[in-house]
């Protein structure tokens, strides 16, 4: 629309962003770049100055809140009422046949749109079938996304169909960060003056990319460089043959930029370091690799089976160890009623909750977790469905559609159009539903013991920064002394959590009981509340429970909560943190009567913490 | 605009001067993307932005545009305007003013909707605008932002980004300036705002309740007195209104004058590579609202103290680099910067 966009020749720093977009003029085999970067680093001003420098190309954007209609097409509506004709009014992929496509925030865009997406770029066709239309039409464009990875990251397949893939950073060079200043407030005083500035530039630009194009037909490649290519590409582990192909068309595209008629090893190279990034298997597996078994390690597995048997002896024995628990925690309470605070022991691999969202077919709820249709009538609208039963959120444009082709012969009375109730059509929306995540954590003197609290602050910090990406609900229940207080009420600011858990005290006994009862409440409001979000509570405690909350046994207390817990519907996990030679295997059982996920924090280290949650975390998907 | 005249006067509000400051910056020079106000509840943030209406400059528009289109900028024209260059335009002369965005809004109000009434009787499809087509030109104003729903948010983003709304939904397909400034007011106890929405805005300033006994004192008084007789309050304050409006006036006019110095650039420069900015958003705003401070003061050259207020109110929002790091900020690293730059 605006032919005055800040001019592609005027931004600074980005060459590789720009290259890989010049590659895609020159070359739309290659099949398109994502930009990834930092907000703040150019990404859409590049790619919506490409215009500027190409004759043919121009820039079609598809933004986020697109509904399906207008990205495939649909009826003409005013041929249909009009003249009773049934036509085709294009959509945005027609439009971006043989033009750039270009998604801003291309990791937020609706799953429903991804799919249709993939589908015709898979097929190079879009085919219409809908409101008794029948159309399809070529549709081959080069797909440019930009994204910001702090805001979630890219499903696999969408991320595969990108040819290309570069990072955006800031400069940092002073002299060209001062140039950078003055030119965008040059630019923004007077668009049309500076755009004239660099016209030249521009075409200089335009001219090389033609001349680049004439000599692509030309370009002779010789075996030599398809095994470079594949061997490349095998060493990297890509998955499929396209990161070989498209290494080889990108090769090409640089060769006749060069004004070279064969391409050399140095392209191939060159067009590696755009074509693998984003293909290499390795950085997935990078996370999951296995660590080599050190000693510490072995004594672990040991520890972990000397500790199975004990449970095992324990589980028939423990009301009776009952009372000596007791005394062994009061004797610890008069040992450690200092309280003491511990600095957060920080791993460097993120945690990530995985919930499952499968069994929760309609969600409500602001949040990332999961996007999932919704039936209130909030949320993105996206496409339209036939209403079953009574009709409540209209979709206007779709019940038009349906009843514009059927306007001949009825009775109009004397307006433009008659709706019948078979036409109706219902908008389906779609949400990012968060879950609400409890972290009930004991804070009494067992866990300041060993540096226990240390390991559990980084695995709970960790999670934060995970539910942070998810946009989730966090809240934090701590127990300790004899009464489970709300440390943190929900709320979606996980800032505020992270503040609360870095000056946690630890420091005397162990109300488990209470602690629970506080979570189960706050989890039953919140469920109230937002009916249609998931609540997860997860505890965090040895589970030697010693104050009793309504009867006199108080690990009694402790099961009877956690059974109507997950009565309730809650979803629960178990970090069990005991760690004493003998093990009494408390927390287990609790995880048992609550059906929850369990993970044990043996041998308190990082590593440690972090490898047992994600393997649970893991599996629990 | 009879509710206008009941609007407590912006002039009248007690202390938070950077959160004053910050929204008059904005008004005199719309491209400075606006201002995120953060802060505890009952700190005159909302009041602070609804009594900017009354001190708003006035500005000229094209009769009969939806978008309030600039007659003497037709870069930024929507189609209509565009499809007109031919005839006569006429001008209104109108203040600018404040589009509410409540948080309820749902996307199709936020962007805009096929024109219902429109297609039933004429069968034709028809743009209805939304808010954005509103906001062009004007000031958004959200209140309790970060409680705004994600996907309008996204919204938000792209238009704020782009100055431009573009609608392809709903059998719609329009596009349409939406150059606005976006003012947003909130309580971070509800929860923070996605670091990409942070960064769209311009200026940041945070806001806390007068600690002073006597300000705290003033600002009861002053309330009091405008609830008792809100007319006889808002006569009182006539003179400084318009002082201000008039400084506010000027400075629009001088704006395009102000000049700075090569070392003002590289204090800048120099201030986003020592504290580790993301992208290039910090440096650029940081000098924008240097200049236009200067401008405010009636200035045609960026000093020293127009570095320094734009470093309070450009930089702190932009130096967090993931959303745990606390934006500690050396603030004596920066103003030692500034003091030993040569200008």
């Amino acid at each position: 629309m605006f032919n005055n966009c800040f001019p592609f020749s005027a931004v600074l720093g980005q060459d590789r962003v720009k290259m890989a977009l010049i590659l895609n003029i020159v070359n739309p085999n290659i099949g398109g770049v994502l930009i990834s970067g930092e907000k703040g680093t150019g990404k859409s001003t590049v790619v919506r100055g490409l215009p500027g420098i190409s004759k043919s190309k121009d820039v079609v954007e598809l933004p986020l809140n697109i509904t399906e209609d207008r990205l495939v097409g649909s009826i003409d509506l005013k041929k249909a009422i009009v003249n009773g004709e049934k036509g085709f009014e294009r959509g945005i992929l027609y439009k971006a046949h043989n033009q750039i496509l270009y998604i801003d925030e291309v990791n937020l865009l609706s799953e429903h749109i991804v799919n249709i997406l993939l589908e015709v770029m898979s097929r190079g066709v879009n085919v219409v079938e809908r409101e008794g239309i029948s159309y399809s039409h070529p549709s081959k464009f080069i797909l440019v996304g930009s994204m910001n990875p702090e805001e979630g990251i890219l499903r696999p397949q969408l991320l595969d169909k990108f040819g290309l893939y570069v990072e955006a950073k800031g400069v940092t060079d002073i002299e060209k960060r001062m140039k950078i200043i003055k030119m965008c407030m040059d630019y923004e005083n007077n668009p049309v003056k500076f755009s004239l500035r660099w016209k030249e530039e521009n075409n200089r630009i335009k001219e090389k990319i033609d001349l680049a194009k004439g000599i692509m037909q030309n370009i002779k490649i010789d075996d030599g460089s398809l095994v470079f290519a594949v061997s490349l590409a095998e060493e990297g582990n890509c998955a499929g043959h396209r990161g070989e192909i498209i290494l080889i068309e990108t090769a090409k595209a640089i060769a006749a930029l060069n004004q070279r008629k064969s391409i050399t090893k140095k392209d191939i190279e060159e067009a590696a370091s755009f074509v693998l990034p984003h293909r290499l298997k390795d950085s997935i597996t990078l996370e999951t690799k296995a660590e080599p078994l050190d000693d510490n390690k072995i004594e672990d597995i040991e520890n972990d089976m000397s500790s199975d048997n004990n449970h095992n002896e324990t589980i028939s024995v423990y009301p009776s160890l009952e009372s000596s628990l007791e005394k062994e925690s009061d004797l610890s309470n008069q040992e450690e009623i200092k309280e003491s605070i511990e600095d957060i022991v920080q791993g460097n691999q993120p945690l990530s909750i995985n919930i499952d969202f499968t069994n929760q077919v309609l969600n409500e709820g602001s949040g990332k977790r999961s996007k999932v249709k919704t039936n209130s009538q909030k949320g993105r609208y996206i496409k339209y469905t036939f209403p079953k039963g009574k009709v409540k959120d209209i979709a206007f444009d779709a019940t038009l559609r349906a009843a514009a082709s059927k306007q001949k012969n009825r009775d109009k009375n004397g307006l433009a159009i008659c709706i019948k109730q078979e036409d109706f059509r219902e908008k389906v929306r779609e949400k990012q539903t968060g879950a609400t995540i409890l972290f009930a954590v004991d804070a009494s003197g067992s866990m300041g013991a060993k540096r226990r609290m240390g390991a559990v602050k980084g695995a709970v910090l960790s999670l934060l920064n995970d539910a942070y990406q998810k946009r989730d609900n966090i809240g934090i229940v701590v127990f300790r002394k004899d009464k489970a207080e709300v440390m943190l009420n929900i709320t979606r600011s996980v800032d505020l959590a992270e503040k609360c858990l870095r000056n946690l005290p630890t420091g005397g006994k162990t109300p488990l009981a209470a602690g629970l009862y506080t979570s189960y409440q706050i989890l039953k409001t919140d469920k109230i509340k937002n009916p249609d979000s998931l609540q997860y509570l997860i505890v965090v405690s040895d589970g030697k429970a010693n104050i009793p909350l309504k009867t006199k046994n108080s690990l009694q207390d402790v099961f009877d909560i956690g059974e109507k817990i997950r009565n309730d519907g809650i979803k629960t996990m178990v970090i069990d943190t005991e760690d004493n030679y003998i093990e009494y295997g408390f927390a287990k059982d609790l995880a048992e009567k609550m059906d929850s996920d369990y993970i044990k924090i043996n041998r308190i280290s990082k590593t440690n913490v972090e490898t047992s949650v994600k393997n649970l975390l893991n599996i629990n998907k | 605009m009879d509710s206008n005249k009941l609007i407590y006067p912006f002039t009248a509000i007690v202390g938070q001067e950077n959160m004053k400051k910050a929204l008059i910056l904005n008004i005199i020079n719309p491209k400075l993307n606006g201002v995120l106000i953060r802060g505890e509840k009952g700190t005159a943030k909302s009041t602070a932005v609804r009594a900017l209406a009354n001190i708003m400059p006035e500005r000229e528009e094209i009769m009969g545009c939806i978008f309030s289109c600039d007659p003497k900028d037709d870069t930024f024209w929507c189609e209509d305007c565009k499809k007109n260059t031919n005839k006569d335009i006429k001008i209104n002369h109108r203040k600018m003013r404040i589009i509410n965005l409540p948080v309820s809004a749902t996307e199709d109000r936020v962007v805009g909707t096929l024109d219902i009434e429109h297609a039933i009787k004429k069968g034709e499809k028809r743009f209805e605008p939304g808010i954005l087509a509103e906001a062009n030109r004007n000031i958004l104003y959200v209140d309790e932002v970060n409680l705004l729903d994600d996907h309008v948010v996204d919204v938000l983003l792209d238009a704020a980004a782009m100055g431009v709304n573009s609608i392809e939904r709903e059998g719609i397909s329009y596009v349409h300036p939406s150059r606005f400034v976006l003012i947003g007011t909130m309580n971070p106890e509800e929860g923070d705002l996605r670091p990409q929405l942070i960064d769209r805005f311009g200026l940041v300033v945070e806001v806390l309740g007068e600690k002073d006994r006597d300000s705290r004192v003033e600002v009861i008084k002053r309330r009091l007195k405008f609830e008792k007789d809100p007319e006889i309050f808002i006569q009182e304050y006539e003179e400084r209104q318009n002082e201000l409006s008039n400084k506010i006036e000027n400075a629009k006019k001088i704006l395009d004058k102000v000049i700075y110095s090569e070392n003002c650039l590289r204090v800048a420069a120099e201030i986003a590579i020592a504290m580790g900015v993301d992208g290039h958003r910090a440096d650029i705003t940081f000098m924008k609202t240097a200049v236009t401070h200067a401008a405010y003061r009636g200035d045609t050259k960026v000093n020293k103290e127009d570095l320094f207020v734009a470093a309070k109110l450009a930089l702190p929002h932009r130096m967090r680099r993931k959303p745990f790091e606390e934006g500690i900020i050396d603030f004596d690293k920066i103003d030692e910067l500034i003091e030993e730059a040569v200008l």
